[in-house]
């Protein structure tokens, strides 16, 4: 009889959250090098509902996706009352690189990781599914320079007309101004507009729009975009927790991302657009002049990797705050709330 | 938003090196600390903003890490405080190798690209070539030609003034009010009346006569020899003869005799040609 517990060599603690604790394994049958995320049964109350609901949202989507940019759910097993998921093991995630002073992302390396997000997306997309919590903090990136969208605790078919979403998802930097006046049918302009942020932030390497609040977050977005109206987008009115927001006039993006080239400014232009249906999905985005514009995106292999990350490996355990954070809901307010 | 932008990145492509740009707002202000800053203005034409100047700065990293980037960079070369700046423009392939693209110049404050080698050349070149031209233009002026004397040089009279063909004309008048005039002699004069009578034989007179004035057709022939004498000066008589001879003169000229009007004319010419204000015209008449 098979018996998974075997099959995974526990090599590292990785981290610890409130549902989860992850660990480094090597998979003994493939000899790769995994990542075992041990979901917590927790207290007798939480038990009574059975499984964790996000880890049943990832097992329940990643089984059935299957793309070089979405994380891999390479294995479930279970072990007395614990259940525990397997996923590729990743070395990195942007977030770490975006704050990572040493490094500099040129323009071919912001490229590189947005088409690799555009396309993971994209599958996404196609299958109807939204991921709801894009944030730099869930790319994630090995040392190949592949980059895959992880972190499905969020993740929810759409599509359906009648089905009511609730509006609590997405990290709130990354939240789609329709998220934030409460709309409670959306689709995929709201991780669209996730997208437009963190590639703001590539090319920041600060938070583009980072609210304090949701009203902060609403008012930080329309003094950048301008404050849209009736014209600008038909039916915000109407809209729940819709409220009246001083005028601003919009800036220039070009004024803002100052060594961004047209095309660049003309994708971001499309992801950031306020009225959703003017959002441009993946399949436009990728079509847009940018990705087949020079620079080429840089390969895989030459794109940029935080310095202590290989070092870290020999001194200590590495932390793998990653896993962790997404676990227990990071430190920002984000989860879903019911 | 674009189209300023491109406008004038469009001016700086044509002819970067006859633009010049400043920020007089600025200018007070430079120091060796800030010249990058105002070279990075987004106004400057010179400055190509996706450069890893600006994307380094965008990233809110140390400029230090240009040394490591590969691409298009700026760098100040030279400093004479308080006066000049140079800033290079330059291809980094690697921390030890770089192209240098152009220099830019910043003298009190205003941006200039320094030309390359092959500008300067040109636009010597162009420049002594032209003075060249102009001043074989001016030589030709000086240049007179009379069959009798072959070619001479003729530095004392200006341009239109005193040509061989007016002299020999208009000789009895010449003589008093130019004495520095050389009389052309009987011989040269009756040669040229019957070197002239035969060639009014050989090519009759357009037929003209059908304005009623005598006047004009007498201008005309006037004219028509002095375009075949000395076409040179052709320009200046044309010029000045149709301009103004048509209202003022034909009163007195229907009352005169053609041949008096045809001595008037000439007068006028050469009155003409020594620039009196316009205003004496009528007395002389």
């Amino acid at each position: 009889m098979y018996e998974p517990t075997l099959r995974y060599e526990k090599i590292d603690f990785l981290g610890e959250g409130q549902f989860a604790t992850v660990y480094k394994a090597k998979d003994v049958k493939s000899d790769k090098i995994v990542a075992v995320k041990k979901i917590k049964i927790g207290s007798r109350l939480e038990a009574q509902d059975g499984i964790n609901r996000t880890a049943l949202r990832e097992i329940k989507l990643l089984q059935e996706l299957q793309h070089i940019n979405l994380i891999g759910l390479l294995d479930v097993f279970g072990q007395k009352s614990n259940v525990s998921l397997v996923f590729d093991f990743m070395d990195t995630d942007l977030e770490i690189i975006v704050k990572d002073s040493n490094i500099v992302l040129t323009p071919a390396n912001v490229k590189a990781y947005t088409i690799m997000t555009l396309k993971g997306l994209e599958y996404l997309h196609q299958n109807w599914i939204l991921h709801r919590d894009l944030k730099p903090n869930n790319l994630l990136i090995n040392r190949e320079g592949i980059l895959k969208i992880g972190d499905f605790g969020l993740a929810k078919a759409f599509g359906s007309p009648t089905r009511i979403n609730t509006h609590q998802v997405v990290t709130r930097w990354y939240r789609s101004p329709e998220l934030l006046f409460g709309a409670r049918q959306y689709g995929t302009g709201v991780d669209m507009w996730a997208v437009g942020c963190i590639l703001a932030e590539l090319l920041l390497r600060v938070p583009f729009l980072p609210g304090e609040s949701d009203l902060d977050q609403l008012s930080r977005i329309f003094q950048v975009f301008g404050t849209p109206n009736e014209e600008t987008w038909p039916g915000m009115k109407n809209l729940t927790d819709y409220v009246q927001f001083k005028q601003f006039p919009a800036q220039q993006l070009r004024h803002i991302f100052s060594a961004a080239a047209d095309d660049l400014l003309q994708l971001l232009d499309r992801l950031l657009a306020l009225y959703p249906p003017a959002r441009c999905d993946c399949t436009q985005a990728l079509q847009m002049p940018y990705f087949s514009n020079k620079p080429a995106p840089t390969v895989g292999a030459k794109l940029p990797m935080p310095t202590n990350i290989f070092k870290m490996e020999s001194e200590k355990p590495s932390l793998k705050r990653k896993l962790l954070d997404n676990i227990d809901g990071g430190s920002l307010a984000k989860r879903l709330q019911f | 938003m674009m189209p300023a932008r491109i406008g004038g990145m469009h001016i700086a492509n044509e002819n970067p090196l006859g633009l010049s740009w400043h920020d007089s707002a600025w200018i007070p202000l430079l120091t060796p600390s800030n010249i990058m800053d105002y070279f990075s203005e987004k106004s400057n034409p010179f400055f190509d903003r996706t450069c890893n100047n600006e994307v380094v700065k965008m990233q809110r990293l140390s400029m230090d890490q240009l040394q490591n980037m590969t691409g298009l960079e700026y760098i100040l070369l030279h400093v004479q405080d308080p006066i000049l700046y140079v800033i290079r423009k330059q291809q980094r392939h690697s921390p030890q190798h770089v192209i240098p693209l152009a220099d830019y110049y910043i003298i009190a404050g205003i941006v200039y690209q320094a030309p390359d080698l092959a500008s300067v050349l040109n636009s010597r070149l162009l420049s002594a070539v032209h003075h060249l031209q102009c001043s074989f233009e001016e030589t030709m002026m000086y240049s007179k030609y009379h069959p009798s004397k072959g070619y001479w040089w003729d530095f004392k009279a200006n341009k239109a003034g005193s040509s061989p063909f007016n002299s020999a004309q208009s000789a009895p008048k010449e003589v008093s009010t130019g004495p520095k005039e050389e009389p052309s002699t009987l011989f040269q004069r009756q040669r040229v009346d019957m070197l002239l009578a035969e060639l009014v034989r050989q090519f009759p007179l357009p037929v003209i006569p059908t304005t009623s004035s005598q006047t004009n057709g007498v201008t005309v022939k006037t004219e028509n020899m002095t375009d075949k004498e000395k076409p040179i000066e052709s320009n200046n008589v044309n010029n000045i003869t149709i301009k103004q001879e048509p209202i003022d003169p034909v009163n007195t000229e229907m009352t005169n005799g053609s041949i008096q009007g045809h001595i008037e004319i000439k007068t006028e010419i050469k009155q003409e040609n020594m620039k009196p204000p316009p205003e004496k015209k009528p007395r002389n008449m």
